[in-house]
């Protein structure tokens, strides 16, 4: 034991760091780098995972071709588009008019807060399950809501494709608006109150405060959220499989519900790596493009 | 000392030896459904004879391809024993999954002249009719269709059908009859409440709406391909007849279907007729028993085969039951399938719930009387049709499943779109498989 320890004793600050660096590096390499490396070269060959003993082929860029030259592919890109763009900018507005009000303080304050935030803690298969209750046309609550305020009639958000796109930005944004929202309040909380006071000794009036002080404070927490949101929403797979199945047709299939298709149930392991190389590469060419422009915000 | 470890030891090798005892044991796989709890309840004769434990591993409808294809993909031990589908019979021989059973009914005496022709046809040969078997007709199932007698029974609304219609409302003869029944009680009010035609299937995810529409287009004559050139499928898969089946079925869809009718299958057909919705069903006959047994509240259910258009068809459900090539306990396995294919058992398996395919079952000569949906599953099983078994039947169904939702449920381009749609999609899985 004395040894150990003086073996211990007797490693240089680098190799101690490398030794609580070590675990976590192994598992990264076995979990993400060696898979994302072993992905990238399936999708050069074109291997069936299920067509035992079938001979791989190398094909080159022939999976990638087929995947950008395809018309439903951009089709799945814009529903996946049109997806994150809506809840970013419903999930950003609603959560930062939620974390202004949370930030006052008002009797009811905190219970009020941890009732926003429950949808959150929920799963999201069981929140898919749980909302077709509630927009099924005879039963669910959200028809019998809706048409309290205005009579629409009978409609099936579900089965509708003109409202199914929408059904999911509507699932999406009650379950994840809180987290935008706290964040947003972690922003709202780091303002130090004097900026306030100076500004109403200058006599600016509320507007001006929140133009000038509040937006400007809470903005990177606001665009950080938006980040980890958008990531999230580009890879949705679970919420809108259980609500919609992507359908009708294939109003709600989601790049991510295709690739799951693709992958797993036609088993073209080599296209759907190629599939999923072309969406790891978006995703991280946005997420790099905003990161510099969040930071360019923040440094201004 | 001595009592002390008595009393701790006694209980270990009880437990040791009785663990030892029911070391034998098999996994069989299914799907979750009323016909698997009926097998499980057969079972335990198998286990009283031979002390071989069963156990059973069923998976819901929507996830019981992915399951058990993924268990099969990864040469997985985990089931001894799969009643698979009918349509992965090709992908089970193809690759290698399933044991061939030719030489083991040849060393028991089970022959499969003893099972209707049909079944042994859709459920175990590969290729398609040739005599290599590599499963055992277990369920027997066609898609067909229950509707409320009590309804249809009703003076009132007799007279006014047939004022309306000239014909007596009854079991229909053709789909336009079905057609015109459901829209005659599409929105009706019967005993204070509104009700609807019909719960069709509609599912998305797995083979639902391919399942349903497909029971149209049979009826209209729909063929997949070329009978003189296989895999030759333009003019036949997408002709005028199946053109107008799948535009039927939208009509069904749109002017029969309760709202919300979206995205159902099995069990969202049976909740919308025994909630009270709806004047008819379509649905597998293995529901049949169930729903015969749960008649309540004065719902008294008649049930009938698909019925004809042009020609009379029915799409065929329905499992064949098979030997996985990855177990470790094949033996005990076979052991298992000929108990089965005993006689005796498949009358009990009949009595139970279960759709035997043994001739001595459905020829015997009170079959017919034994249920009220015998005969229409007696007459289902002379017209069946499946979709394709090929090796490749997933990549086959799922492009069918997206074109067929999004006109039916989305309305979106036409039928005949679709129909070309999904045969460029097909070409491309056999040209990829190596086929065409």
């Amino acid at each position: 034991m004395k040894s150990a320890v003086k073996k211990f004793k007797g490693l240089s600050d680098k190799a101690i760091a490398w030794i609580f660096i070590a675990p976590t590096l192994i598992l990264l390499l076995a979990i993400n780098i060696y898979p994302l490396i072993y992905a990238i070269r399936m999708s050069f060959t074109n291997f069936y995972a299920n067509k035992i003993g079938r001979e791989v082929k190398f094909v080159g860029l022939k999976n990638y071709k087929k995947i950008l030259g395809k018309e439903e592919i951009w089709e799945k890109m814009q529903i996946t588009a049109h997806f994150v763009c809506w809840t970013l900018v419903i999930q950003a507005l609603i959560g930062l008019g939620l974390a202004l009000l949370l930030n006052k303080k008002f009797k009811g304050n905190e219970l009020l807060t941890t009732l926003i935030v429950l949808p959150m803690m929920l799963s999201p298969a069981v929140v898919g399950v749980f909302w077709t209750y509630l927009y099924n046309p005879q039963v669910g609550l959200f028809n019998y809501v809706i048409n309290f305020f205005y009579d629409f009639g009978i409609f099936d958000m579900i089965g509708s494709s003109t409202l199914a796109p929408w059904s999911i930005v509507i699932v999406d944004t009650w379950m994840w608006t809180p987290f935008t929202m706290l964040i947003c309040l972690a922003g709202l909380r780091s303002i130090p109150n004097y900026l306030y006071e100076a500004a109403e000794v200058d006599r600016a009036s509320k507007w001006q405060q929140f133009i000038h002080i509040t937006l400007p404070s809470v903005l990177p927490f606001l665009l950080l959220a938006l980040l980890f949101r958008g990531i999230e929403n580009f890879k949705m797979f679970d919420l809108v499989a259980e609500l919609t199945s992507g359908g009708p047709g294939s109003a709600t299939e989601l790049a991510s519900i295709n690739l799951k298709r693709e992958a797993f149930e036609k088993w073209k392991t080599g296209y759907s790596s190629a599939f999923a190389v072309i969406l790891f590469v978006t995703i991280f060419g946005f997420g790099n493009v905003y990161v510099k422009v969040m930071n360019k915000i923040k440094d201004r | 000392m001595k009592k002390i470890l008595s009393v701790f030891l006694v209980p270990v090798f009880a437990l040791l030896f009785s663990l030892n005892a029911k070391s034998e044991s098999l996994t069989l796989g299914w799907a979750a459904w009323d016909p698997a709890n009926a097998l499980q309840e057969l079972s335990k004769e198998f286990t009283a004879e031979t002390g071989v434990e069963m156990n059973f591993e069923f998976v819901p409808w929507p996830n019981f391809a992915e399951r058990m294809l993924n268990e099969l993909n990864n040469q997985g031990k985990t089931f001894d024993l799969l009643i698979g589908d009918s349509q992965w019979i090709g992908q089970g021989a193809e690759y290698g999954h399933y044991v061939k059973l030719n030489d083991f009914f040849d060393a028991n005496g089970i022959s499969m002249d003893d099972f209707n022709p049909a079944t042994v046809y859709a459920y175990s040969t590969w290729p398609k009719g040739s005599p290599n078997y590599y499963a055992l007709p277990a369920m027997g199932d066609a898609l067909a269709w229950a509707y409320r007698k009590d309804w249809f029974d009703r003076p009132e609304l007799q007279a006014e059908f047939k004022g309306k219609h000239g014909y007596d409302l009854g079991v229909p003869k053709t789909w336009d009859e079905l057609y015109d029944m459901c829209t005659f009680f599409q929105g009706r009010e019967i005993d204070g409440q509104v009700r609807y035609g019909a719960a069709i299937n509609t599912e998305r995810g797995s083979e639902g709406i391919t399942m349903g529409v497909t029971a149209a287009m049979y009826a209209w004559g729909m063929q997949y391909e070329n009978p003189d050139k296989a895999y030759d499928m333009d003019g036949y898969f997408n002709s005028d007849a199946s053109v107008e089946a799948v535009e039927f079925y939208r009509k069904m869809y749109e002017d029969c279907a309760p709202p919300g009718h979206s995205d159902a299958y099995m069990v969202a057909n049976l909740d919308a007729y025994k909630s009270g919705q709806v004047a008819f069903q379509m649905n597998w006959y293995a529901f049949w028993p169930g729903v015969s047994k749960e008649d309540s509240d004065g719902r008294v259910s008649g049930f009938f085969a698909n019925p004809c258009q042009n020609v009379c068809a029915a799409t065929l459900g329905g499992q064949g039951i098979s030997v996985v090539k990855y177990s470790d306990k094949q033996d005990l396995a076979l052991e298992y399938m000929k108990w089965f294919a005993k006689p005796d058992i498949q009358q009990k398996w009949w009595d139970l719930g279960g759709y035997s395919c043994h001739m001595d079952v459905l020829g015997s000569p009170d079959f017919v009387d034994s249920a009220v949906y015998a005969q229409g599953f007696l007459d289902s099983m002379g017209i069946v049709k499946d979709f394709w078994q090929e090796p490749t039947f997933v990549e086959l169904m799922l492009p069918m499943q997206e074109r067929i939702h999004d006109y039916v449920v989305n309305g979106k381009g036409s039928a005949k779109d679709a129909l070309d749609k999904i045969i460029d999609d097909w070409t491309e899985v056999f040209e990829d498989d190596g086929k065409i």
